[in-house]
């Protein structure tokens, strides 16, 4: 099995200065394979560490212990050729003010073989955006297509986005949602990790999803097979040690257990959405 | 244009054209959504043996979601023997595949959607005699729905 992307107790502990978070960790043991072609939901409360784990995974930020792999290149070293295959969309536009859509698509052309003015050109007319605009003459929501627009401009194996549609319409989201599978048909399928507190969009697309709380994976499992197997059932008191299939319990609505069905029958368990994970997970 | 359940058939020179009815958020999984509304339709008689069926981009593209899922659906109704992949097409519905003769086999089918709905009725504490006839409401409404 080819992982697209890997993490081994990957941990960052805040800077020692920081008094208020002095005995937390940004990132604590992050462990993770996605297998290619997997679309990954990378889901938790503000604060979680999401944005951390992408910038790790991009070796933007090197971890106290534990290390990552990108397209089996470490995240520290990554080589151009493995550089040349990832996308990257960050939660704020990393833009230049004064240049224009088209000219960062130059000035990425100009270092990364892989970029095409065509693909990046039809995507922005999908998403409705204009390429000849200063990037400070664009509205947030237009900064953040743009940024898409650059991810994507060298269609890449592995994509990596940051909350990329919180300021987008939902037709623009919906565009976006497309474009991610590639304009024109891939040999192989692309592996995307996507941040987003909107559910809903996630809940598309997602072939997995990753629920991260305090800088931990509380759960990673297929998106199918979350919904086919998981449930939630009333329970009162706290068991005193989770037993097998048993995921996570919660004092919330009265006590609830997240159990899977294949190690605990639970006649009646509730189905559970996406939103009904998160919740349970996060109290 | 005519409904089955809640999933669109559009008549064309060709023969019907299938577009599926996709509820991302109804707790079924997209993939299992598809395969059990090819088989209902083949079940119905609706889709006979050869009938085309949308490309895996083409459904994916209409409804925003994966296209691995779609490819999963097929790739699933493949190995049950409900559609076979013919090259330059892309997926038919298998020759030898019969609808469901007997109205037995098509309410098997049904089965399930049933329970579910059952089980929530007593969730919800309304006794049988209004779940049935809230059931024979929404029948009638479904087909005057569906003749429009």
């Amino acid at each position: 099995m080819t992982y697209a992307i890997e993490a081994r107790q990957l941990t960052l502990d805040r800077r020692a200065d920081s008094w208020s978070a002095a005995r937390t960790r940004a990132l604590d043991g992050i462990d993770l394979h996605v297998p290619e072609g997997a679309v990954v939901g990378l889901v938790g409360r503000n604060g979680a560490g999401k944005t951390t784990l992408l910038r790790t995974l991009l070796g933007l930020v090197t971890p106290t212990r534990g290390q990552s792999r990108l397209l089996g290149a470490p995240s520290l070293d990554l080589p151009d050729a493995v550089r040349e295959r990832l996308g990257y969309a960050a939660q704020t536009p990393d833009l230049f003010r004064r240049l224009t859509g088209l000219s960062h698509l130059e000035e990425m052309a100009a270092v990364y073989a892989h970029v095409s003015l065509k693909v990046a050109a039809t995507l922005a007319a999908r998403l409705d955006l204009s390429l000849g605009k200063r990037a400070d003459e664009l509205s947030l929501g237009d900064q953040q297509k743009l940024s898409l627009v650059l991810a994507l401009a060298n269609d890449p194996d592995v994509l990596l986005l940051d909350e990329p549609m919180a300021s987008l319409d939902p037709l623009s989201r919906r565009d976006v949602l497309r474009a991610l599978f590639g304009l024109r048909e891939r040999p192989e399928p692309r592996t995307v990790l996507i941040s987003s507190h909107l559910l809903a969009d996630l809940e598309r697309i997602v072939s997995h999803v990753l629920f991260l709380r305090e800088g931990r994976v509380q759960l990673f499992i297929g998106w199918d097979e979350l919904l086919e197997h998981l449930r939630r059932v009333s329970c009162p008191q706290r068991p005193p040690a989770l037993s097998p299939g048993q995921l996570h319990w919660s004092a919330h609505d009265g006590g609830q257990l997240l159990v899977d069905t294949r190690l605990v029958p639970a006649p009646g368990g509730a189905c559970l959405d996406m939103t009904d994970v998160m919740e349970l997970l996060n109290t | 244009m005519y409904c089955d359940g809640n999933t669109l058939m559009h008549m064309s020179p060709l023969g019907p054209r299938v577009s599926f009815d996709i509820q991302p958020h109804d707790g079924t999984p997209i993939y299992r959504q598809v395969v059990e509304q090819v088989q209902r339709l083949v079940a119905s008689g609706r889709l006979a043996p050869g009938a085309e069926m949308p490309s895996v981009r083409t459904v994916a593209e209409a409804h925003a979601v994966n296209p691995m899922t779609v490819s999963k659906a097929y790739s699933l109704l493949e190995a049950q023997g409900l559609l076979s992949r013919r090259r330059g097409i892309g997926m038919v519905v298998a020759e030898g595949v019969t609808p469901a003769a007997r109205p037995a086999e098509r309410l098997a089918l049904l089965q399930p959607a049933l329970d579910a709905a059952a089980r929530e009725a007593r969730q919800l504490g309304i006794d049988p005699t209004a779940a049935l006839d809230a059931f024979e409401r929404a029948l009638c409404q479904d087909i005057s729905k569906a003749a429009l």
